[in-house]
Formats: structure tokens, C-alpha cells, sequence
């Protein structure tokens, strides 16, 4: 590999990695989520992908704030039970809507699909033994 | 003419066409949708509940497939005029097009008809039904 060569590689592992979540794993952290608050659930939303690491658009949930699809990132947050939303902006809006119960807990998948200018970042509804699976190489980046 | 003016104009032809096709696929991103109908859920009492005997993989009809797995276990929790509304804590299910819901299986004399979405409170037929193989109790593993 010539000296160019190998600038170029670096330039890229740099801009990819550079967008990744860093922090604490799930396994290291998943014990401190045990605790849920009555009457309320925990969502978990993650990205499971270093794909299309430079876009990272706001995740809301119910029109609130509660954070960004950082790649290889997780966070979650405790709401009270009853229909929720979560909205992703790129250069189109996406959608996931769901129920919440008591004592449960939900996964959200922050997955990519090709757009026209950028990728779309989707909200996805995925089984719990899928999510804490790909939780294992994600790092907690809590909320904004 | 010149041949410098007519490449000129050639270019700004093409960018003007990517705009337009841009323009138009941006729209297109967001067409797709679940149809839907406002529905009312009845609580009609229990009734039992089924497994799936047989794992089923079907379009949507919005471009996206959906399983069903094999042995999970599908609650009864109301009625629509389309037939009984059914959910499982086995696995997650969705309907998805431009956006996801979390749905329920319709089901009518053991055929999937369509979906209840509780959230939007809203049925959603199924294009093609697909004849379900159920069973009251779990199969086996083995099986």
C-alpha cells in the first residue's frame, strides 16, 4: 500500500469511526435498567449499525426530544403506559407507533434505508431475545 | 449554434431531469401508506386462545413481507365485524409502509383476514387472506 494509499484509508476509518457511539456497553450497564417506575415502561432505542454513520438525525417520542440515532449507540427512556410514537427526520419523516403496558419493556431498531440525498434512519419494532442481542455491541449514550 | 452553447444546454437539460426525478422520488418516499378504516373493538368475553402450527411469510401489500412464527401463542382480545382480534407476546408484529404500527391479526374461520392497529384504532385488510394452520395447544418442537 503506497504512502497516498494509506492516508486514504486512514481518512476514511477516521470519518467512520468518528461517528460511533462510545460509552459504557449494555452488559455493563443493563443492571442499572432493572428498576422500572411504576405505572410506567422502559423503551430502549438503539442503532445496531455503523452504516451511514454521518447521519444522525433527533429521535422524538410523542413530539419530545429524547435523543440521537448515534451508530452503535443506545439509550431509553421510562413513559407512562399507553399509545406512543416515535418520529425520525432526515430528508422524510418516518414513523413507528406502539402500545406500552405496564411493566413492559420495548426495543426500538434505529435501522437505515437508502434515500435520494441521504439514507432514511427508520424506527422499527423488534422481539426482546433480537434486541438485547444486537444491544451487546452498542454503547450507552444516554439522552440529550 | 454554437457547440459550446449546445453542450451548455444539454448539461442544464440533464441537471434540470435529476432535479425533476429528485423532486418526484422524495414525494414518493411518502405514498405508501397502511390503508386504514376506523373500527371499534368489542369485548365480547373470552375466547382461547391458538398457536400457529405452521409459520406463515406473506406480503403486506405495501412492499414489505411479514412471518408469523411457528408455535407462538395468539390471545383473543375482541371483536371487529371482520372477525376476532388476536395478539401475542411471543413475537412483535408489525404493518409497515412508509410507516410501522404495531398490529393485531384479524382472523376469521382460521384465516387471516387483516390487522387491528391499537393505536390508531383502525382496521387494515389484508389484500390476499391467508388460510392459517392453528392449533389450541402448543406444537411440539419436534413436530
Amino acid at each position: 500500500m503506497s504512502k497516498r494509499q494509506s492516508w486514504v484509508f486512514l481518512a476514511f476509518a477516521v470519518t467512520f469511526f468518528c461517528g460511533c457511539a462510545t460509552g459504557p456497553k449494555y452488559s455493563a450497564v443493563a443492571s442499572s435498567f432493572a428498576n422500572l417506575p411504576s405505572g410506567q415502561g422502559h423503551v430502549f432505542v438503539y442503532r445496531a449499525s455503523a452504516m451511514g454513520a454521518a447521519v444522525q438525525p433527533e429521535i422524538r417520542m410523542d413530539g419530545q426530544l429524547i435523543g440521537k440515532a448515534v451508530p452503535l449507540g443506545f439509550f431509553y427512556v421510562d413513559r407512562a403506559l399507553g399509545n406512543h410514537e416515535i418520529v425520525t427526520s432526515t430528508e422524510v419523516e418516518r414513523k413507528l407507533t406502539f402500545m406500552l403496558e405496564s411493566g413492559q419493556v420495548r426495543y426500538v431498531r434505529l435501522g437505515i434505508s437508502i434515500g435520494f440525498f441521504v439514507g432514511h434512519i427508520y424506527p422499527e419494532l423488534v422481539d426482546t431475545d433480537v434486541a438485547l442481542s444486537e444491544l451487546e455491541d452498542c454503547s450507552y449514550i444516554g439522552q440529550p | 449554434m454554437s457547440k459550446r452553447r449546445g453542450w451548455t444546454i444539454r448539461i442544464a437539460k440533464r441537471i434540470a431531469g435529476i432535479c425533476g426525478i429528485a423532486v418526484l422520488a422524495s414525494c414518493a418516499f411518502d405514498v405508501i401508506h397502511v390503508k386504514q378504516q376506523p373500527v371499534q373493538i368489542q369485548s365480547d368475553g373470552a375466547k382461547n386462545p391458538f398457536y400457529l402450527a405452521r409459520a406463515e411469510t406473506f406480503p403486506l401489500g405495501t412492499g414489505f413481507t411479514r412471518t408469523l412464527r411457528r408455535g407462538t401463542k395468539w390471545d383473543y382480545v375482541g371483536a371487529l365485524a371482520h372477525g376476532g382480534v388476536y395478539r401475542s407476546r411471543d413475537q412483535v408484529f408489525t404493518v409497515e409502509a412508509s410507516n410501522i404500527h404495531e398490529a393485531y391479526l384479524v382472523v376469521s374461520e382460521e384465516t387471516l383476514v387483516g390487522f387491528y392497529l391499537p393505536v390508531e384504532k383502525t382496521y387494515s385488510p389484508l389484500g390476499k387472506p391467508i388460510a392459517l394452520t392453528i392449533s389450541p395447544t402448543k406444537p411440539d418442537e419436534t413436530d
